[in-house]
Order: structure tokens, then C-alpha cells, then sequence
């Protein structure tokens, strides 16, 4: 019996190595480049600049993976993939880890064979309405016409959210984006309801974006963060901390800004992070000052999440529920000890 | 160390204004209006354009997940923002100007006392620094204090207005916090007087 199973483990392992290699910190030394899965652009997560070079939420993440593995963030190789050639390409061994606004679910887990690292954003199904208005709350939507698009998610979540919470909906659904902020930016709906990312990105296209704001209330869940295959524990752990040391710099107070001052630090936790205290890099197959590289290379989460979307970035999206869960919101990263 | 000899002569300074009985019945606690702004303009009434905040500074309700409270004021300098706990995992959220770097302090206190459109009185320092302040500004649109005060504790420390809304989203005063006119309007008839008040700083390195 026991023969049987150890025969099949090591069929299935054979498969497994046969098909991908599993030693993927490995072959990225080897081959001298990251291997990261983006968008196809979208603004503020992974889009191309008008120089060429990526930019972006997204990007930063392969970046910080890069500046962790090679001590420079410049040597990422960005596969732009649309939503179905994601996880194949990802799969197949086309990239090494994939970085592209796609929701952690238990199908793409389960099915897929793979493993999302972190979730290093919480979107979801959000609200937007003129400020004029003078709503705070999604429960005083009561009564509103509120436009979606047809044939999406969001339009059963918000009939449902409605119906929950007793409040009468006039629901108008349109074919597409365009046709969706025409109707709403010309009055036709008082409530623009999608996404809260895409709320953001939206509003940019009003005719008067800062007259109109984004309700905090969030109604369906919407985790997006990296991917891996499965098969290479060590890997996923690479980039699971890689993305662990944004959070764990930010809370600690260690930015680009106060980078040298941490190397100079006597607070523990703060020399082990830097890696004065401890053996934590080498752990990972990494140096011990992996994530003094990251955070010299893209910043801390807060700069990384501020600089590309953030508030006083072109998106200007609002920290909200991906601040740090120390500071009003649930970003939380497991220490580093 | 830095912050413990702000406070004492903060302090200080309060004592000797009490001690001195120099103020009025109209003018509460003055000595306590003390440590102020260093380039202050006293006088100067801004536009409604100028009190216009960028949006990230607007008053807004948000998402903020905490063990407080609804009503609790709570301060983050280093966000340059004041949430005011509603429940429900959201807050108002206000922009703010906070103390300058080495005037920063954090801790918990509780609203002592509100006042709307607030005297002003430099301290003897400010005057020495600044000679050209008036000794004494009665409240109103050209006041550095702004449209109201909620006084902190038995500090020197205030969250009030302010005739300089550019100056929210900085690091400027001695401490205080300040809000432009029409929010710290809108803070001063959301709490009374014995709200928590939780200041915090980014953390030390």
C-alpha cells in the first residue's frame, strides 16, 4: 500500500517536473530577468508610459520581487496577457509570477493549481455619486437610479444589496463604459455603481470630476493580488514576503526617505528587517538586505499605493480599506521574526 | 526629550498667563492660545477660492476600521488627517495642518472646552520673534484661530481654524491642529465637550 502511494507521489511529481521546472528562484537567476505577467494597460495598476517603460500598482510588485532577487528592479521582463491568457501563460511556465488586477478565488486556486501570494488589494463593488448630494452611506441610497453595466456582476450585487436592505432601486443598465458615464455624467442616474477601481478611473472621464465622490461602503468582495504556480513553495514564499516587506516597511516607518536612518536603528524589529539582526534574507535563498533593496528600489506599500493610484496620484484613489490595519484599515502582514 | 521641552515651556507659559490674572472673562484662558503659528498673518481674511481644499482634504466620509468608539476624534499627523469615528467601520475624515517636525506629540486627551471664533493672544516669544502681532486679536474671519477652537485637555493644545488654508496638509503650527473654517464649523457641532481625542505619529525608527 504504502509502495502504491510513494509510486504515485513520485509519478505525480515526475508530472509536475516534467511539465514546469520547480526551482523557479533558480532559473530567474539563470536566465537573468523576471518573467512578470501585467495588463494589457490599464492606468495606474500596469500600463506603459510614453517612453515605453511599465509603470504602475502591479508593476511595482514585479519590481520589488526583482530589487529582492537581483539588487535591481530594472530586470523585470513585463508580459503583457488579456484576462483569458492569463493563468494559462502563468501556468505553462511563460511567466514567473503574475501581477495583473486578478481576484483571488477558490476556483482559479483549486482548478488552476495555483496560489495567490497576497491579496495587495482590496477592491470591490463600490458607489459614486455627486458630492452635492450630500450622502455619506450606501444605506441612504434608498429611492436612487443607479446605472451599471448590463451583463455584469455588479448588477446583481446591487440588486441584491438593495432588496437586503429594504431600499426601492431603479436600476439602469448600460451596454458599455462609455454608454455608462454618458448616462450618468448627463443626469440620466444620480448613482454610478462598478468596481470602486474602476469608479475612480470613471470619474476621470466626467465632465466634472471633482464634483463627484466615491462612497467608502464596499458591497462584494474583490481581493486582487500576485499569482504563482503551484509546485514551488519556495518561490510562492519569495514573492509572499517580497510583497510582506512593503506592508511590514510601512509599519514600521521605514520608507525611502528614512531608509539609512532604519540601517542605523537599534529597534529590533526594525534591525531585522534591515537585516543588521538576524538571518532572515538567507532563509528565503535571498540576501540579508532583500528588503532594504525593496524598499530603495519601489518604497514602502504607502508610496508604492500613493504614487500610482493613490490620492494625489491622477486616479486618486483613497487609502480607505487597504490602509494598514494599525492605521484604519486591513492591510496586515505577518511579521518578520 | 525634544517633546518634553515643548510641552514644559508650553506649560510654562500658561502658568505664567494664569498666574499674571491678565485675562479677561470674554478672552478664557488666553494664555493658553500661546503657542501659535510662527509666520502667522493675523488680519488676513482668505478668499472662498483659497479655502477650497484640494479634494484629498475635503471632508469625507471613509472606510476606517477601529476599536473606538463612534464620536471619537482620532489623529493621524503624519496622514495630515482627523477622523471622527461614526461606527460602522467608516469615519468623517478632515484635512489638517499639524505641528512642525520636533513639535509633534502624540498621546490621549479629551475635548476641556469648545469656543467659537476664539481671541487670540501671542505669547512674550512669538511677540520677541514677531514683533509686528498684535498683543491681543479678537475673533473673526482675520484671526489665526479661525472660526472655532476645541481645546485639548489641560494642554496648550487645540484643534481650530484657520485664515491660512493653504497651510492645510502641512507641517506649520506649534502643535495645534488646524482645519480650514467651514470644517472645524462643521467638527465643532458634531462633538461636545469630553470627546476622546487620540493623537498619533508615525512610528519612531
Amino acid at each position: 500500500m504504502n509502495i502504491v502511494k510513494i509510486a504515485l507521489a513520485a509519478a505525480g511529481l515526475a508530472c509536475v517536473v516534467g511539465t514546469v521546472q520547480a526551482d523557479t528562484l533558480a532559473d530567474v537567476k539563470a536566465r537573468g530577468t523576471l518573467k512578470c505577467g501585467v495588463s494589457q494597460g490599464l492606468a495606474g495598476f500596469s500600463a506603459p508610459d510614453d517612453k515605453g517603460q511599465w509603470q504602475g500598482f502591479d508593476v511595482d510588485l514585479c519590481r520589488a520581487v526583482a530589487a529582492a532577487i537581483f539588487d535591481d528592479a530594472s530586470k523585470v521582463t513585463y508580459v503583457p496577457l488579456n484576462a483569458d491568457a492569463r493563468f494559462p501563460a502563468l501556468a505553462k511556465g511563460e511567466i514567473d509570477v503574475l501581477s495583473r488586477n486578478s481576484t483571488w478565488t477558490l476556483q482559479r486556486e483549486a482548478e488552476l493549481k495555483l496560489l495567490f501570494a497576497a491579496v495587495s488589494y482590496y477592491d470591490g463593488q463600490g458607489f459614486m455619486l455627486p458630492a452635492a448630494k450630500n450622502i455619506e452611506s450606501s444605506l441612504e441610497l434608498g429611492g436612487s437610479k443607479v446605472c451599471t453595466q448590463s451583463g455584469t456582476t455588479s448588477a446583481l450585487n446591487v440588486k441584491d444589496y438593495f432588496r437586503q436592505n429594504n431600499m426601492q432601486l431603479e436600476l439602469v443598465e448600460l451596454p458599455n463604459i462609455d454608454e455608462l458615464v454618458k448616462a450618468y455624467d448627463s443626469g440620466t442616474c444620480n448613482v454610478l455603481t462598478t468596481d470602486v477601481s474602476q469608479l475612480y478611473a470613471l470619474r476621470l472621464k466626467l465632465s466634472k470630476p471633482a464634483d463627484h465622490i466615491v462612497l467608502p461602503d464596499v458591497i462584494s468582495k474583490e481581493p486582487l493580488g500576485p499569482v504563482v504556480r503551484q509546485g514551488d513553495d519556495a518561490w510562492l514564499n519569495i514573492v509572499k514576503w517580497s510583497y510582506y516587506a512593503l506592508l511590514n516597511a510601512e509599519e514600521l516607518g521605514i520608507s525611502t526617505a528614512t531608509l539609512d536612518q532604519a540601517l542605523k536603528s537599534e529597534k529590533p524589529n526594525v534591525k531585522r528587517f534591515v537585516g543588521t539582526e538576524g538571518t532572515y534574507g538567507e532563509q528565503l535563498g535571498l540576501t540579508k538586505d532583500w528588503a532594504v533593496r525593496i524598499v530603495r528600489s519601489v518604497g514602502n506599500y504607502g508610496e508604492v499605493f500613493e504614487r500610482n493610484i493613490g490620492a494625489n496620484s491622477k486616479l486618486g484613489i483613497p487609502r480607505g480599506i487597504n490602509q494598514l490595519w494599525s492605521a484604519g484599515g486591513i492591510q496586515y502582514a505577518p511579521p518578520i521574526r | 526629550m525634544m517633546r518634553q521641552s515643548v510641552l514644559a515651556v508650553a506649560f510654562g507659559l500658561s502658568a505664567l498667563f494664569a498666574a499674571s490674572g491678565a485675562m479677561a472673562q470674554t478672552r478664557p484662558q488666553a494664555g493658553l492660545n500661546s503657542v501659535m503659528e510662527i509666520d502667522e498673518k493675523p488680519g488676513y481674511v482668505p478668499s472662498d477660492d483659497e479655502s477650497q481644499l484640494d479634494p484629498a482634504f475635503r471632508r469625507q466620509p471613509v472606510y476606517f476600521r477601529t476599536t473606538e468608539a463612534p464620536g471619537t476624534i482620532v489623529i493621524h499627523t503624519n496622514e495630515r488627517f482627523l477622523y471622527l469615528v461614526q461606527g460602522d467601520n467608516r469615519a468623517l475624515r478632515y484635512g489638517i495642518g499639524v505641528g512642525r517636525e520636533g513639535f509633534q506629540w502624540s498621546g490621549l486627551q479629551k475635548v476641556s472646552r469648545k469656543a467659537e471664533w476664539p481671541d487670540w493672544t501671542p505669547p512674550p516669544e512669538m511677540i520677541q520673534r514677531q514683533p509686528y502681532l498684535p498683543r491681543f486679536m479678537a475673533g473673526g474671519p482675520g484671526n489665526p484661530m479661525g472660526a472655532a477652537a476645541l481645546y485639548l485637555g489641560q494642554t496648550v493644545y487645540r484643534i481650530h481654524g484657520t485664515n491660512m488654508p493653504n497651510t492645510i496638509g502641512m507641517a506649520v503650527s506649534s502643535g495645534c491642529f488646524r482645519l480650514v473654517n467651514a470644517d472645524v464649523a462643521d467638527l465643532f457641532q458634531r462633538v461636545p465637550v469630553g470627546t476622546k481625542v487620540i493623537i498619533r505619529q508615525a512610528p519612531e525608527l
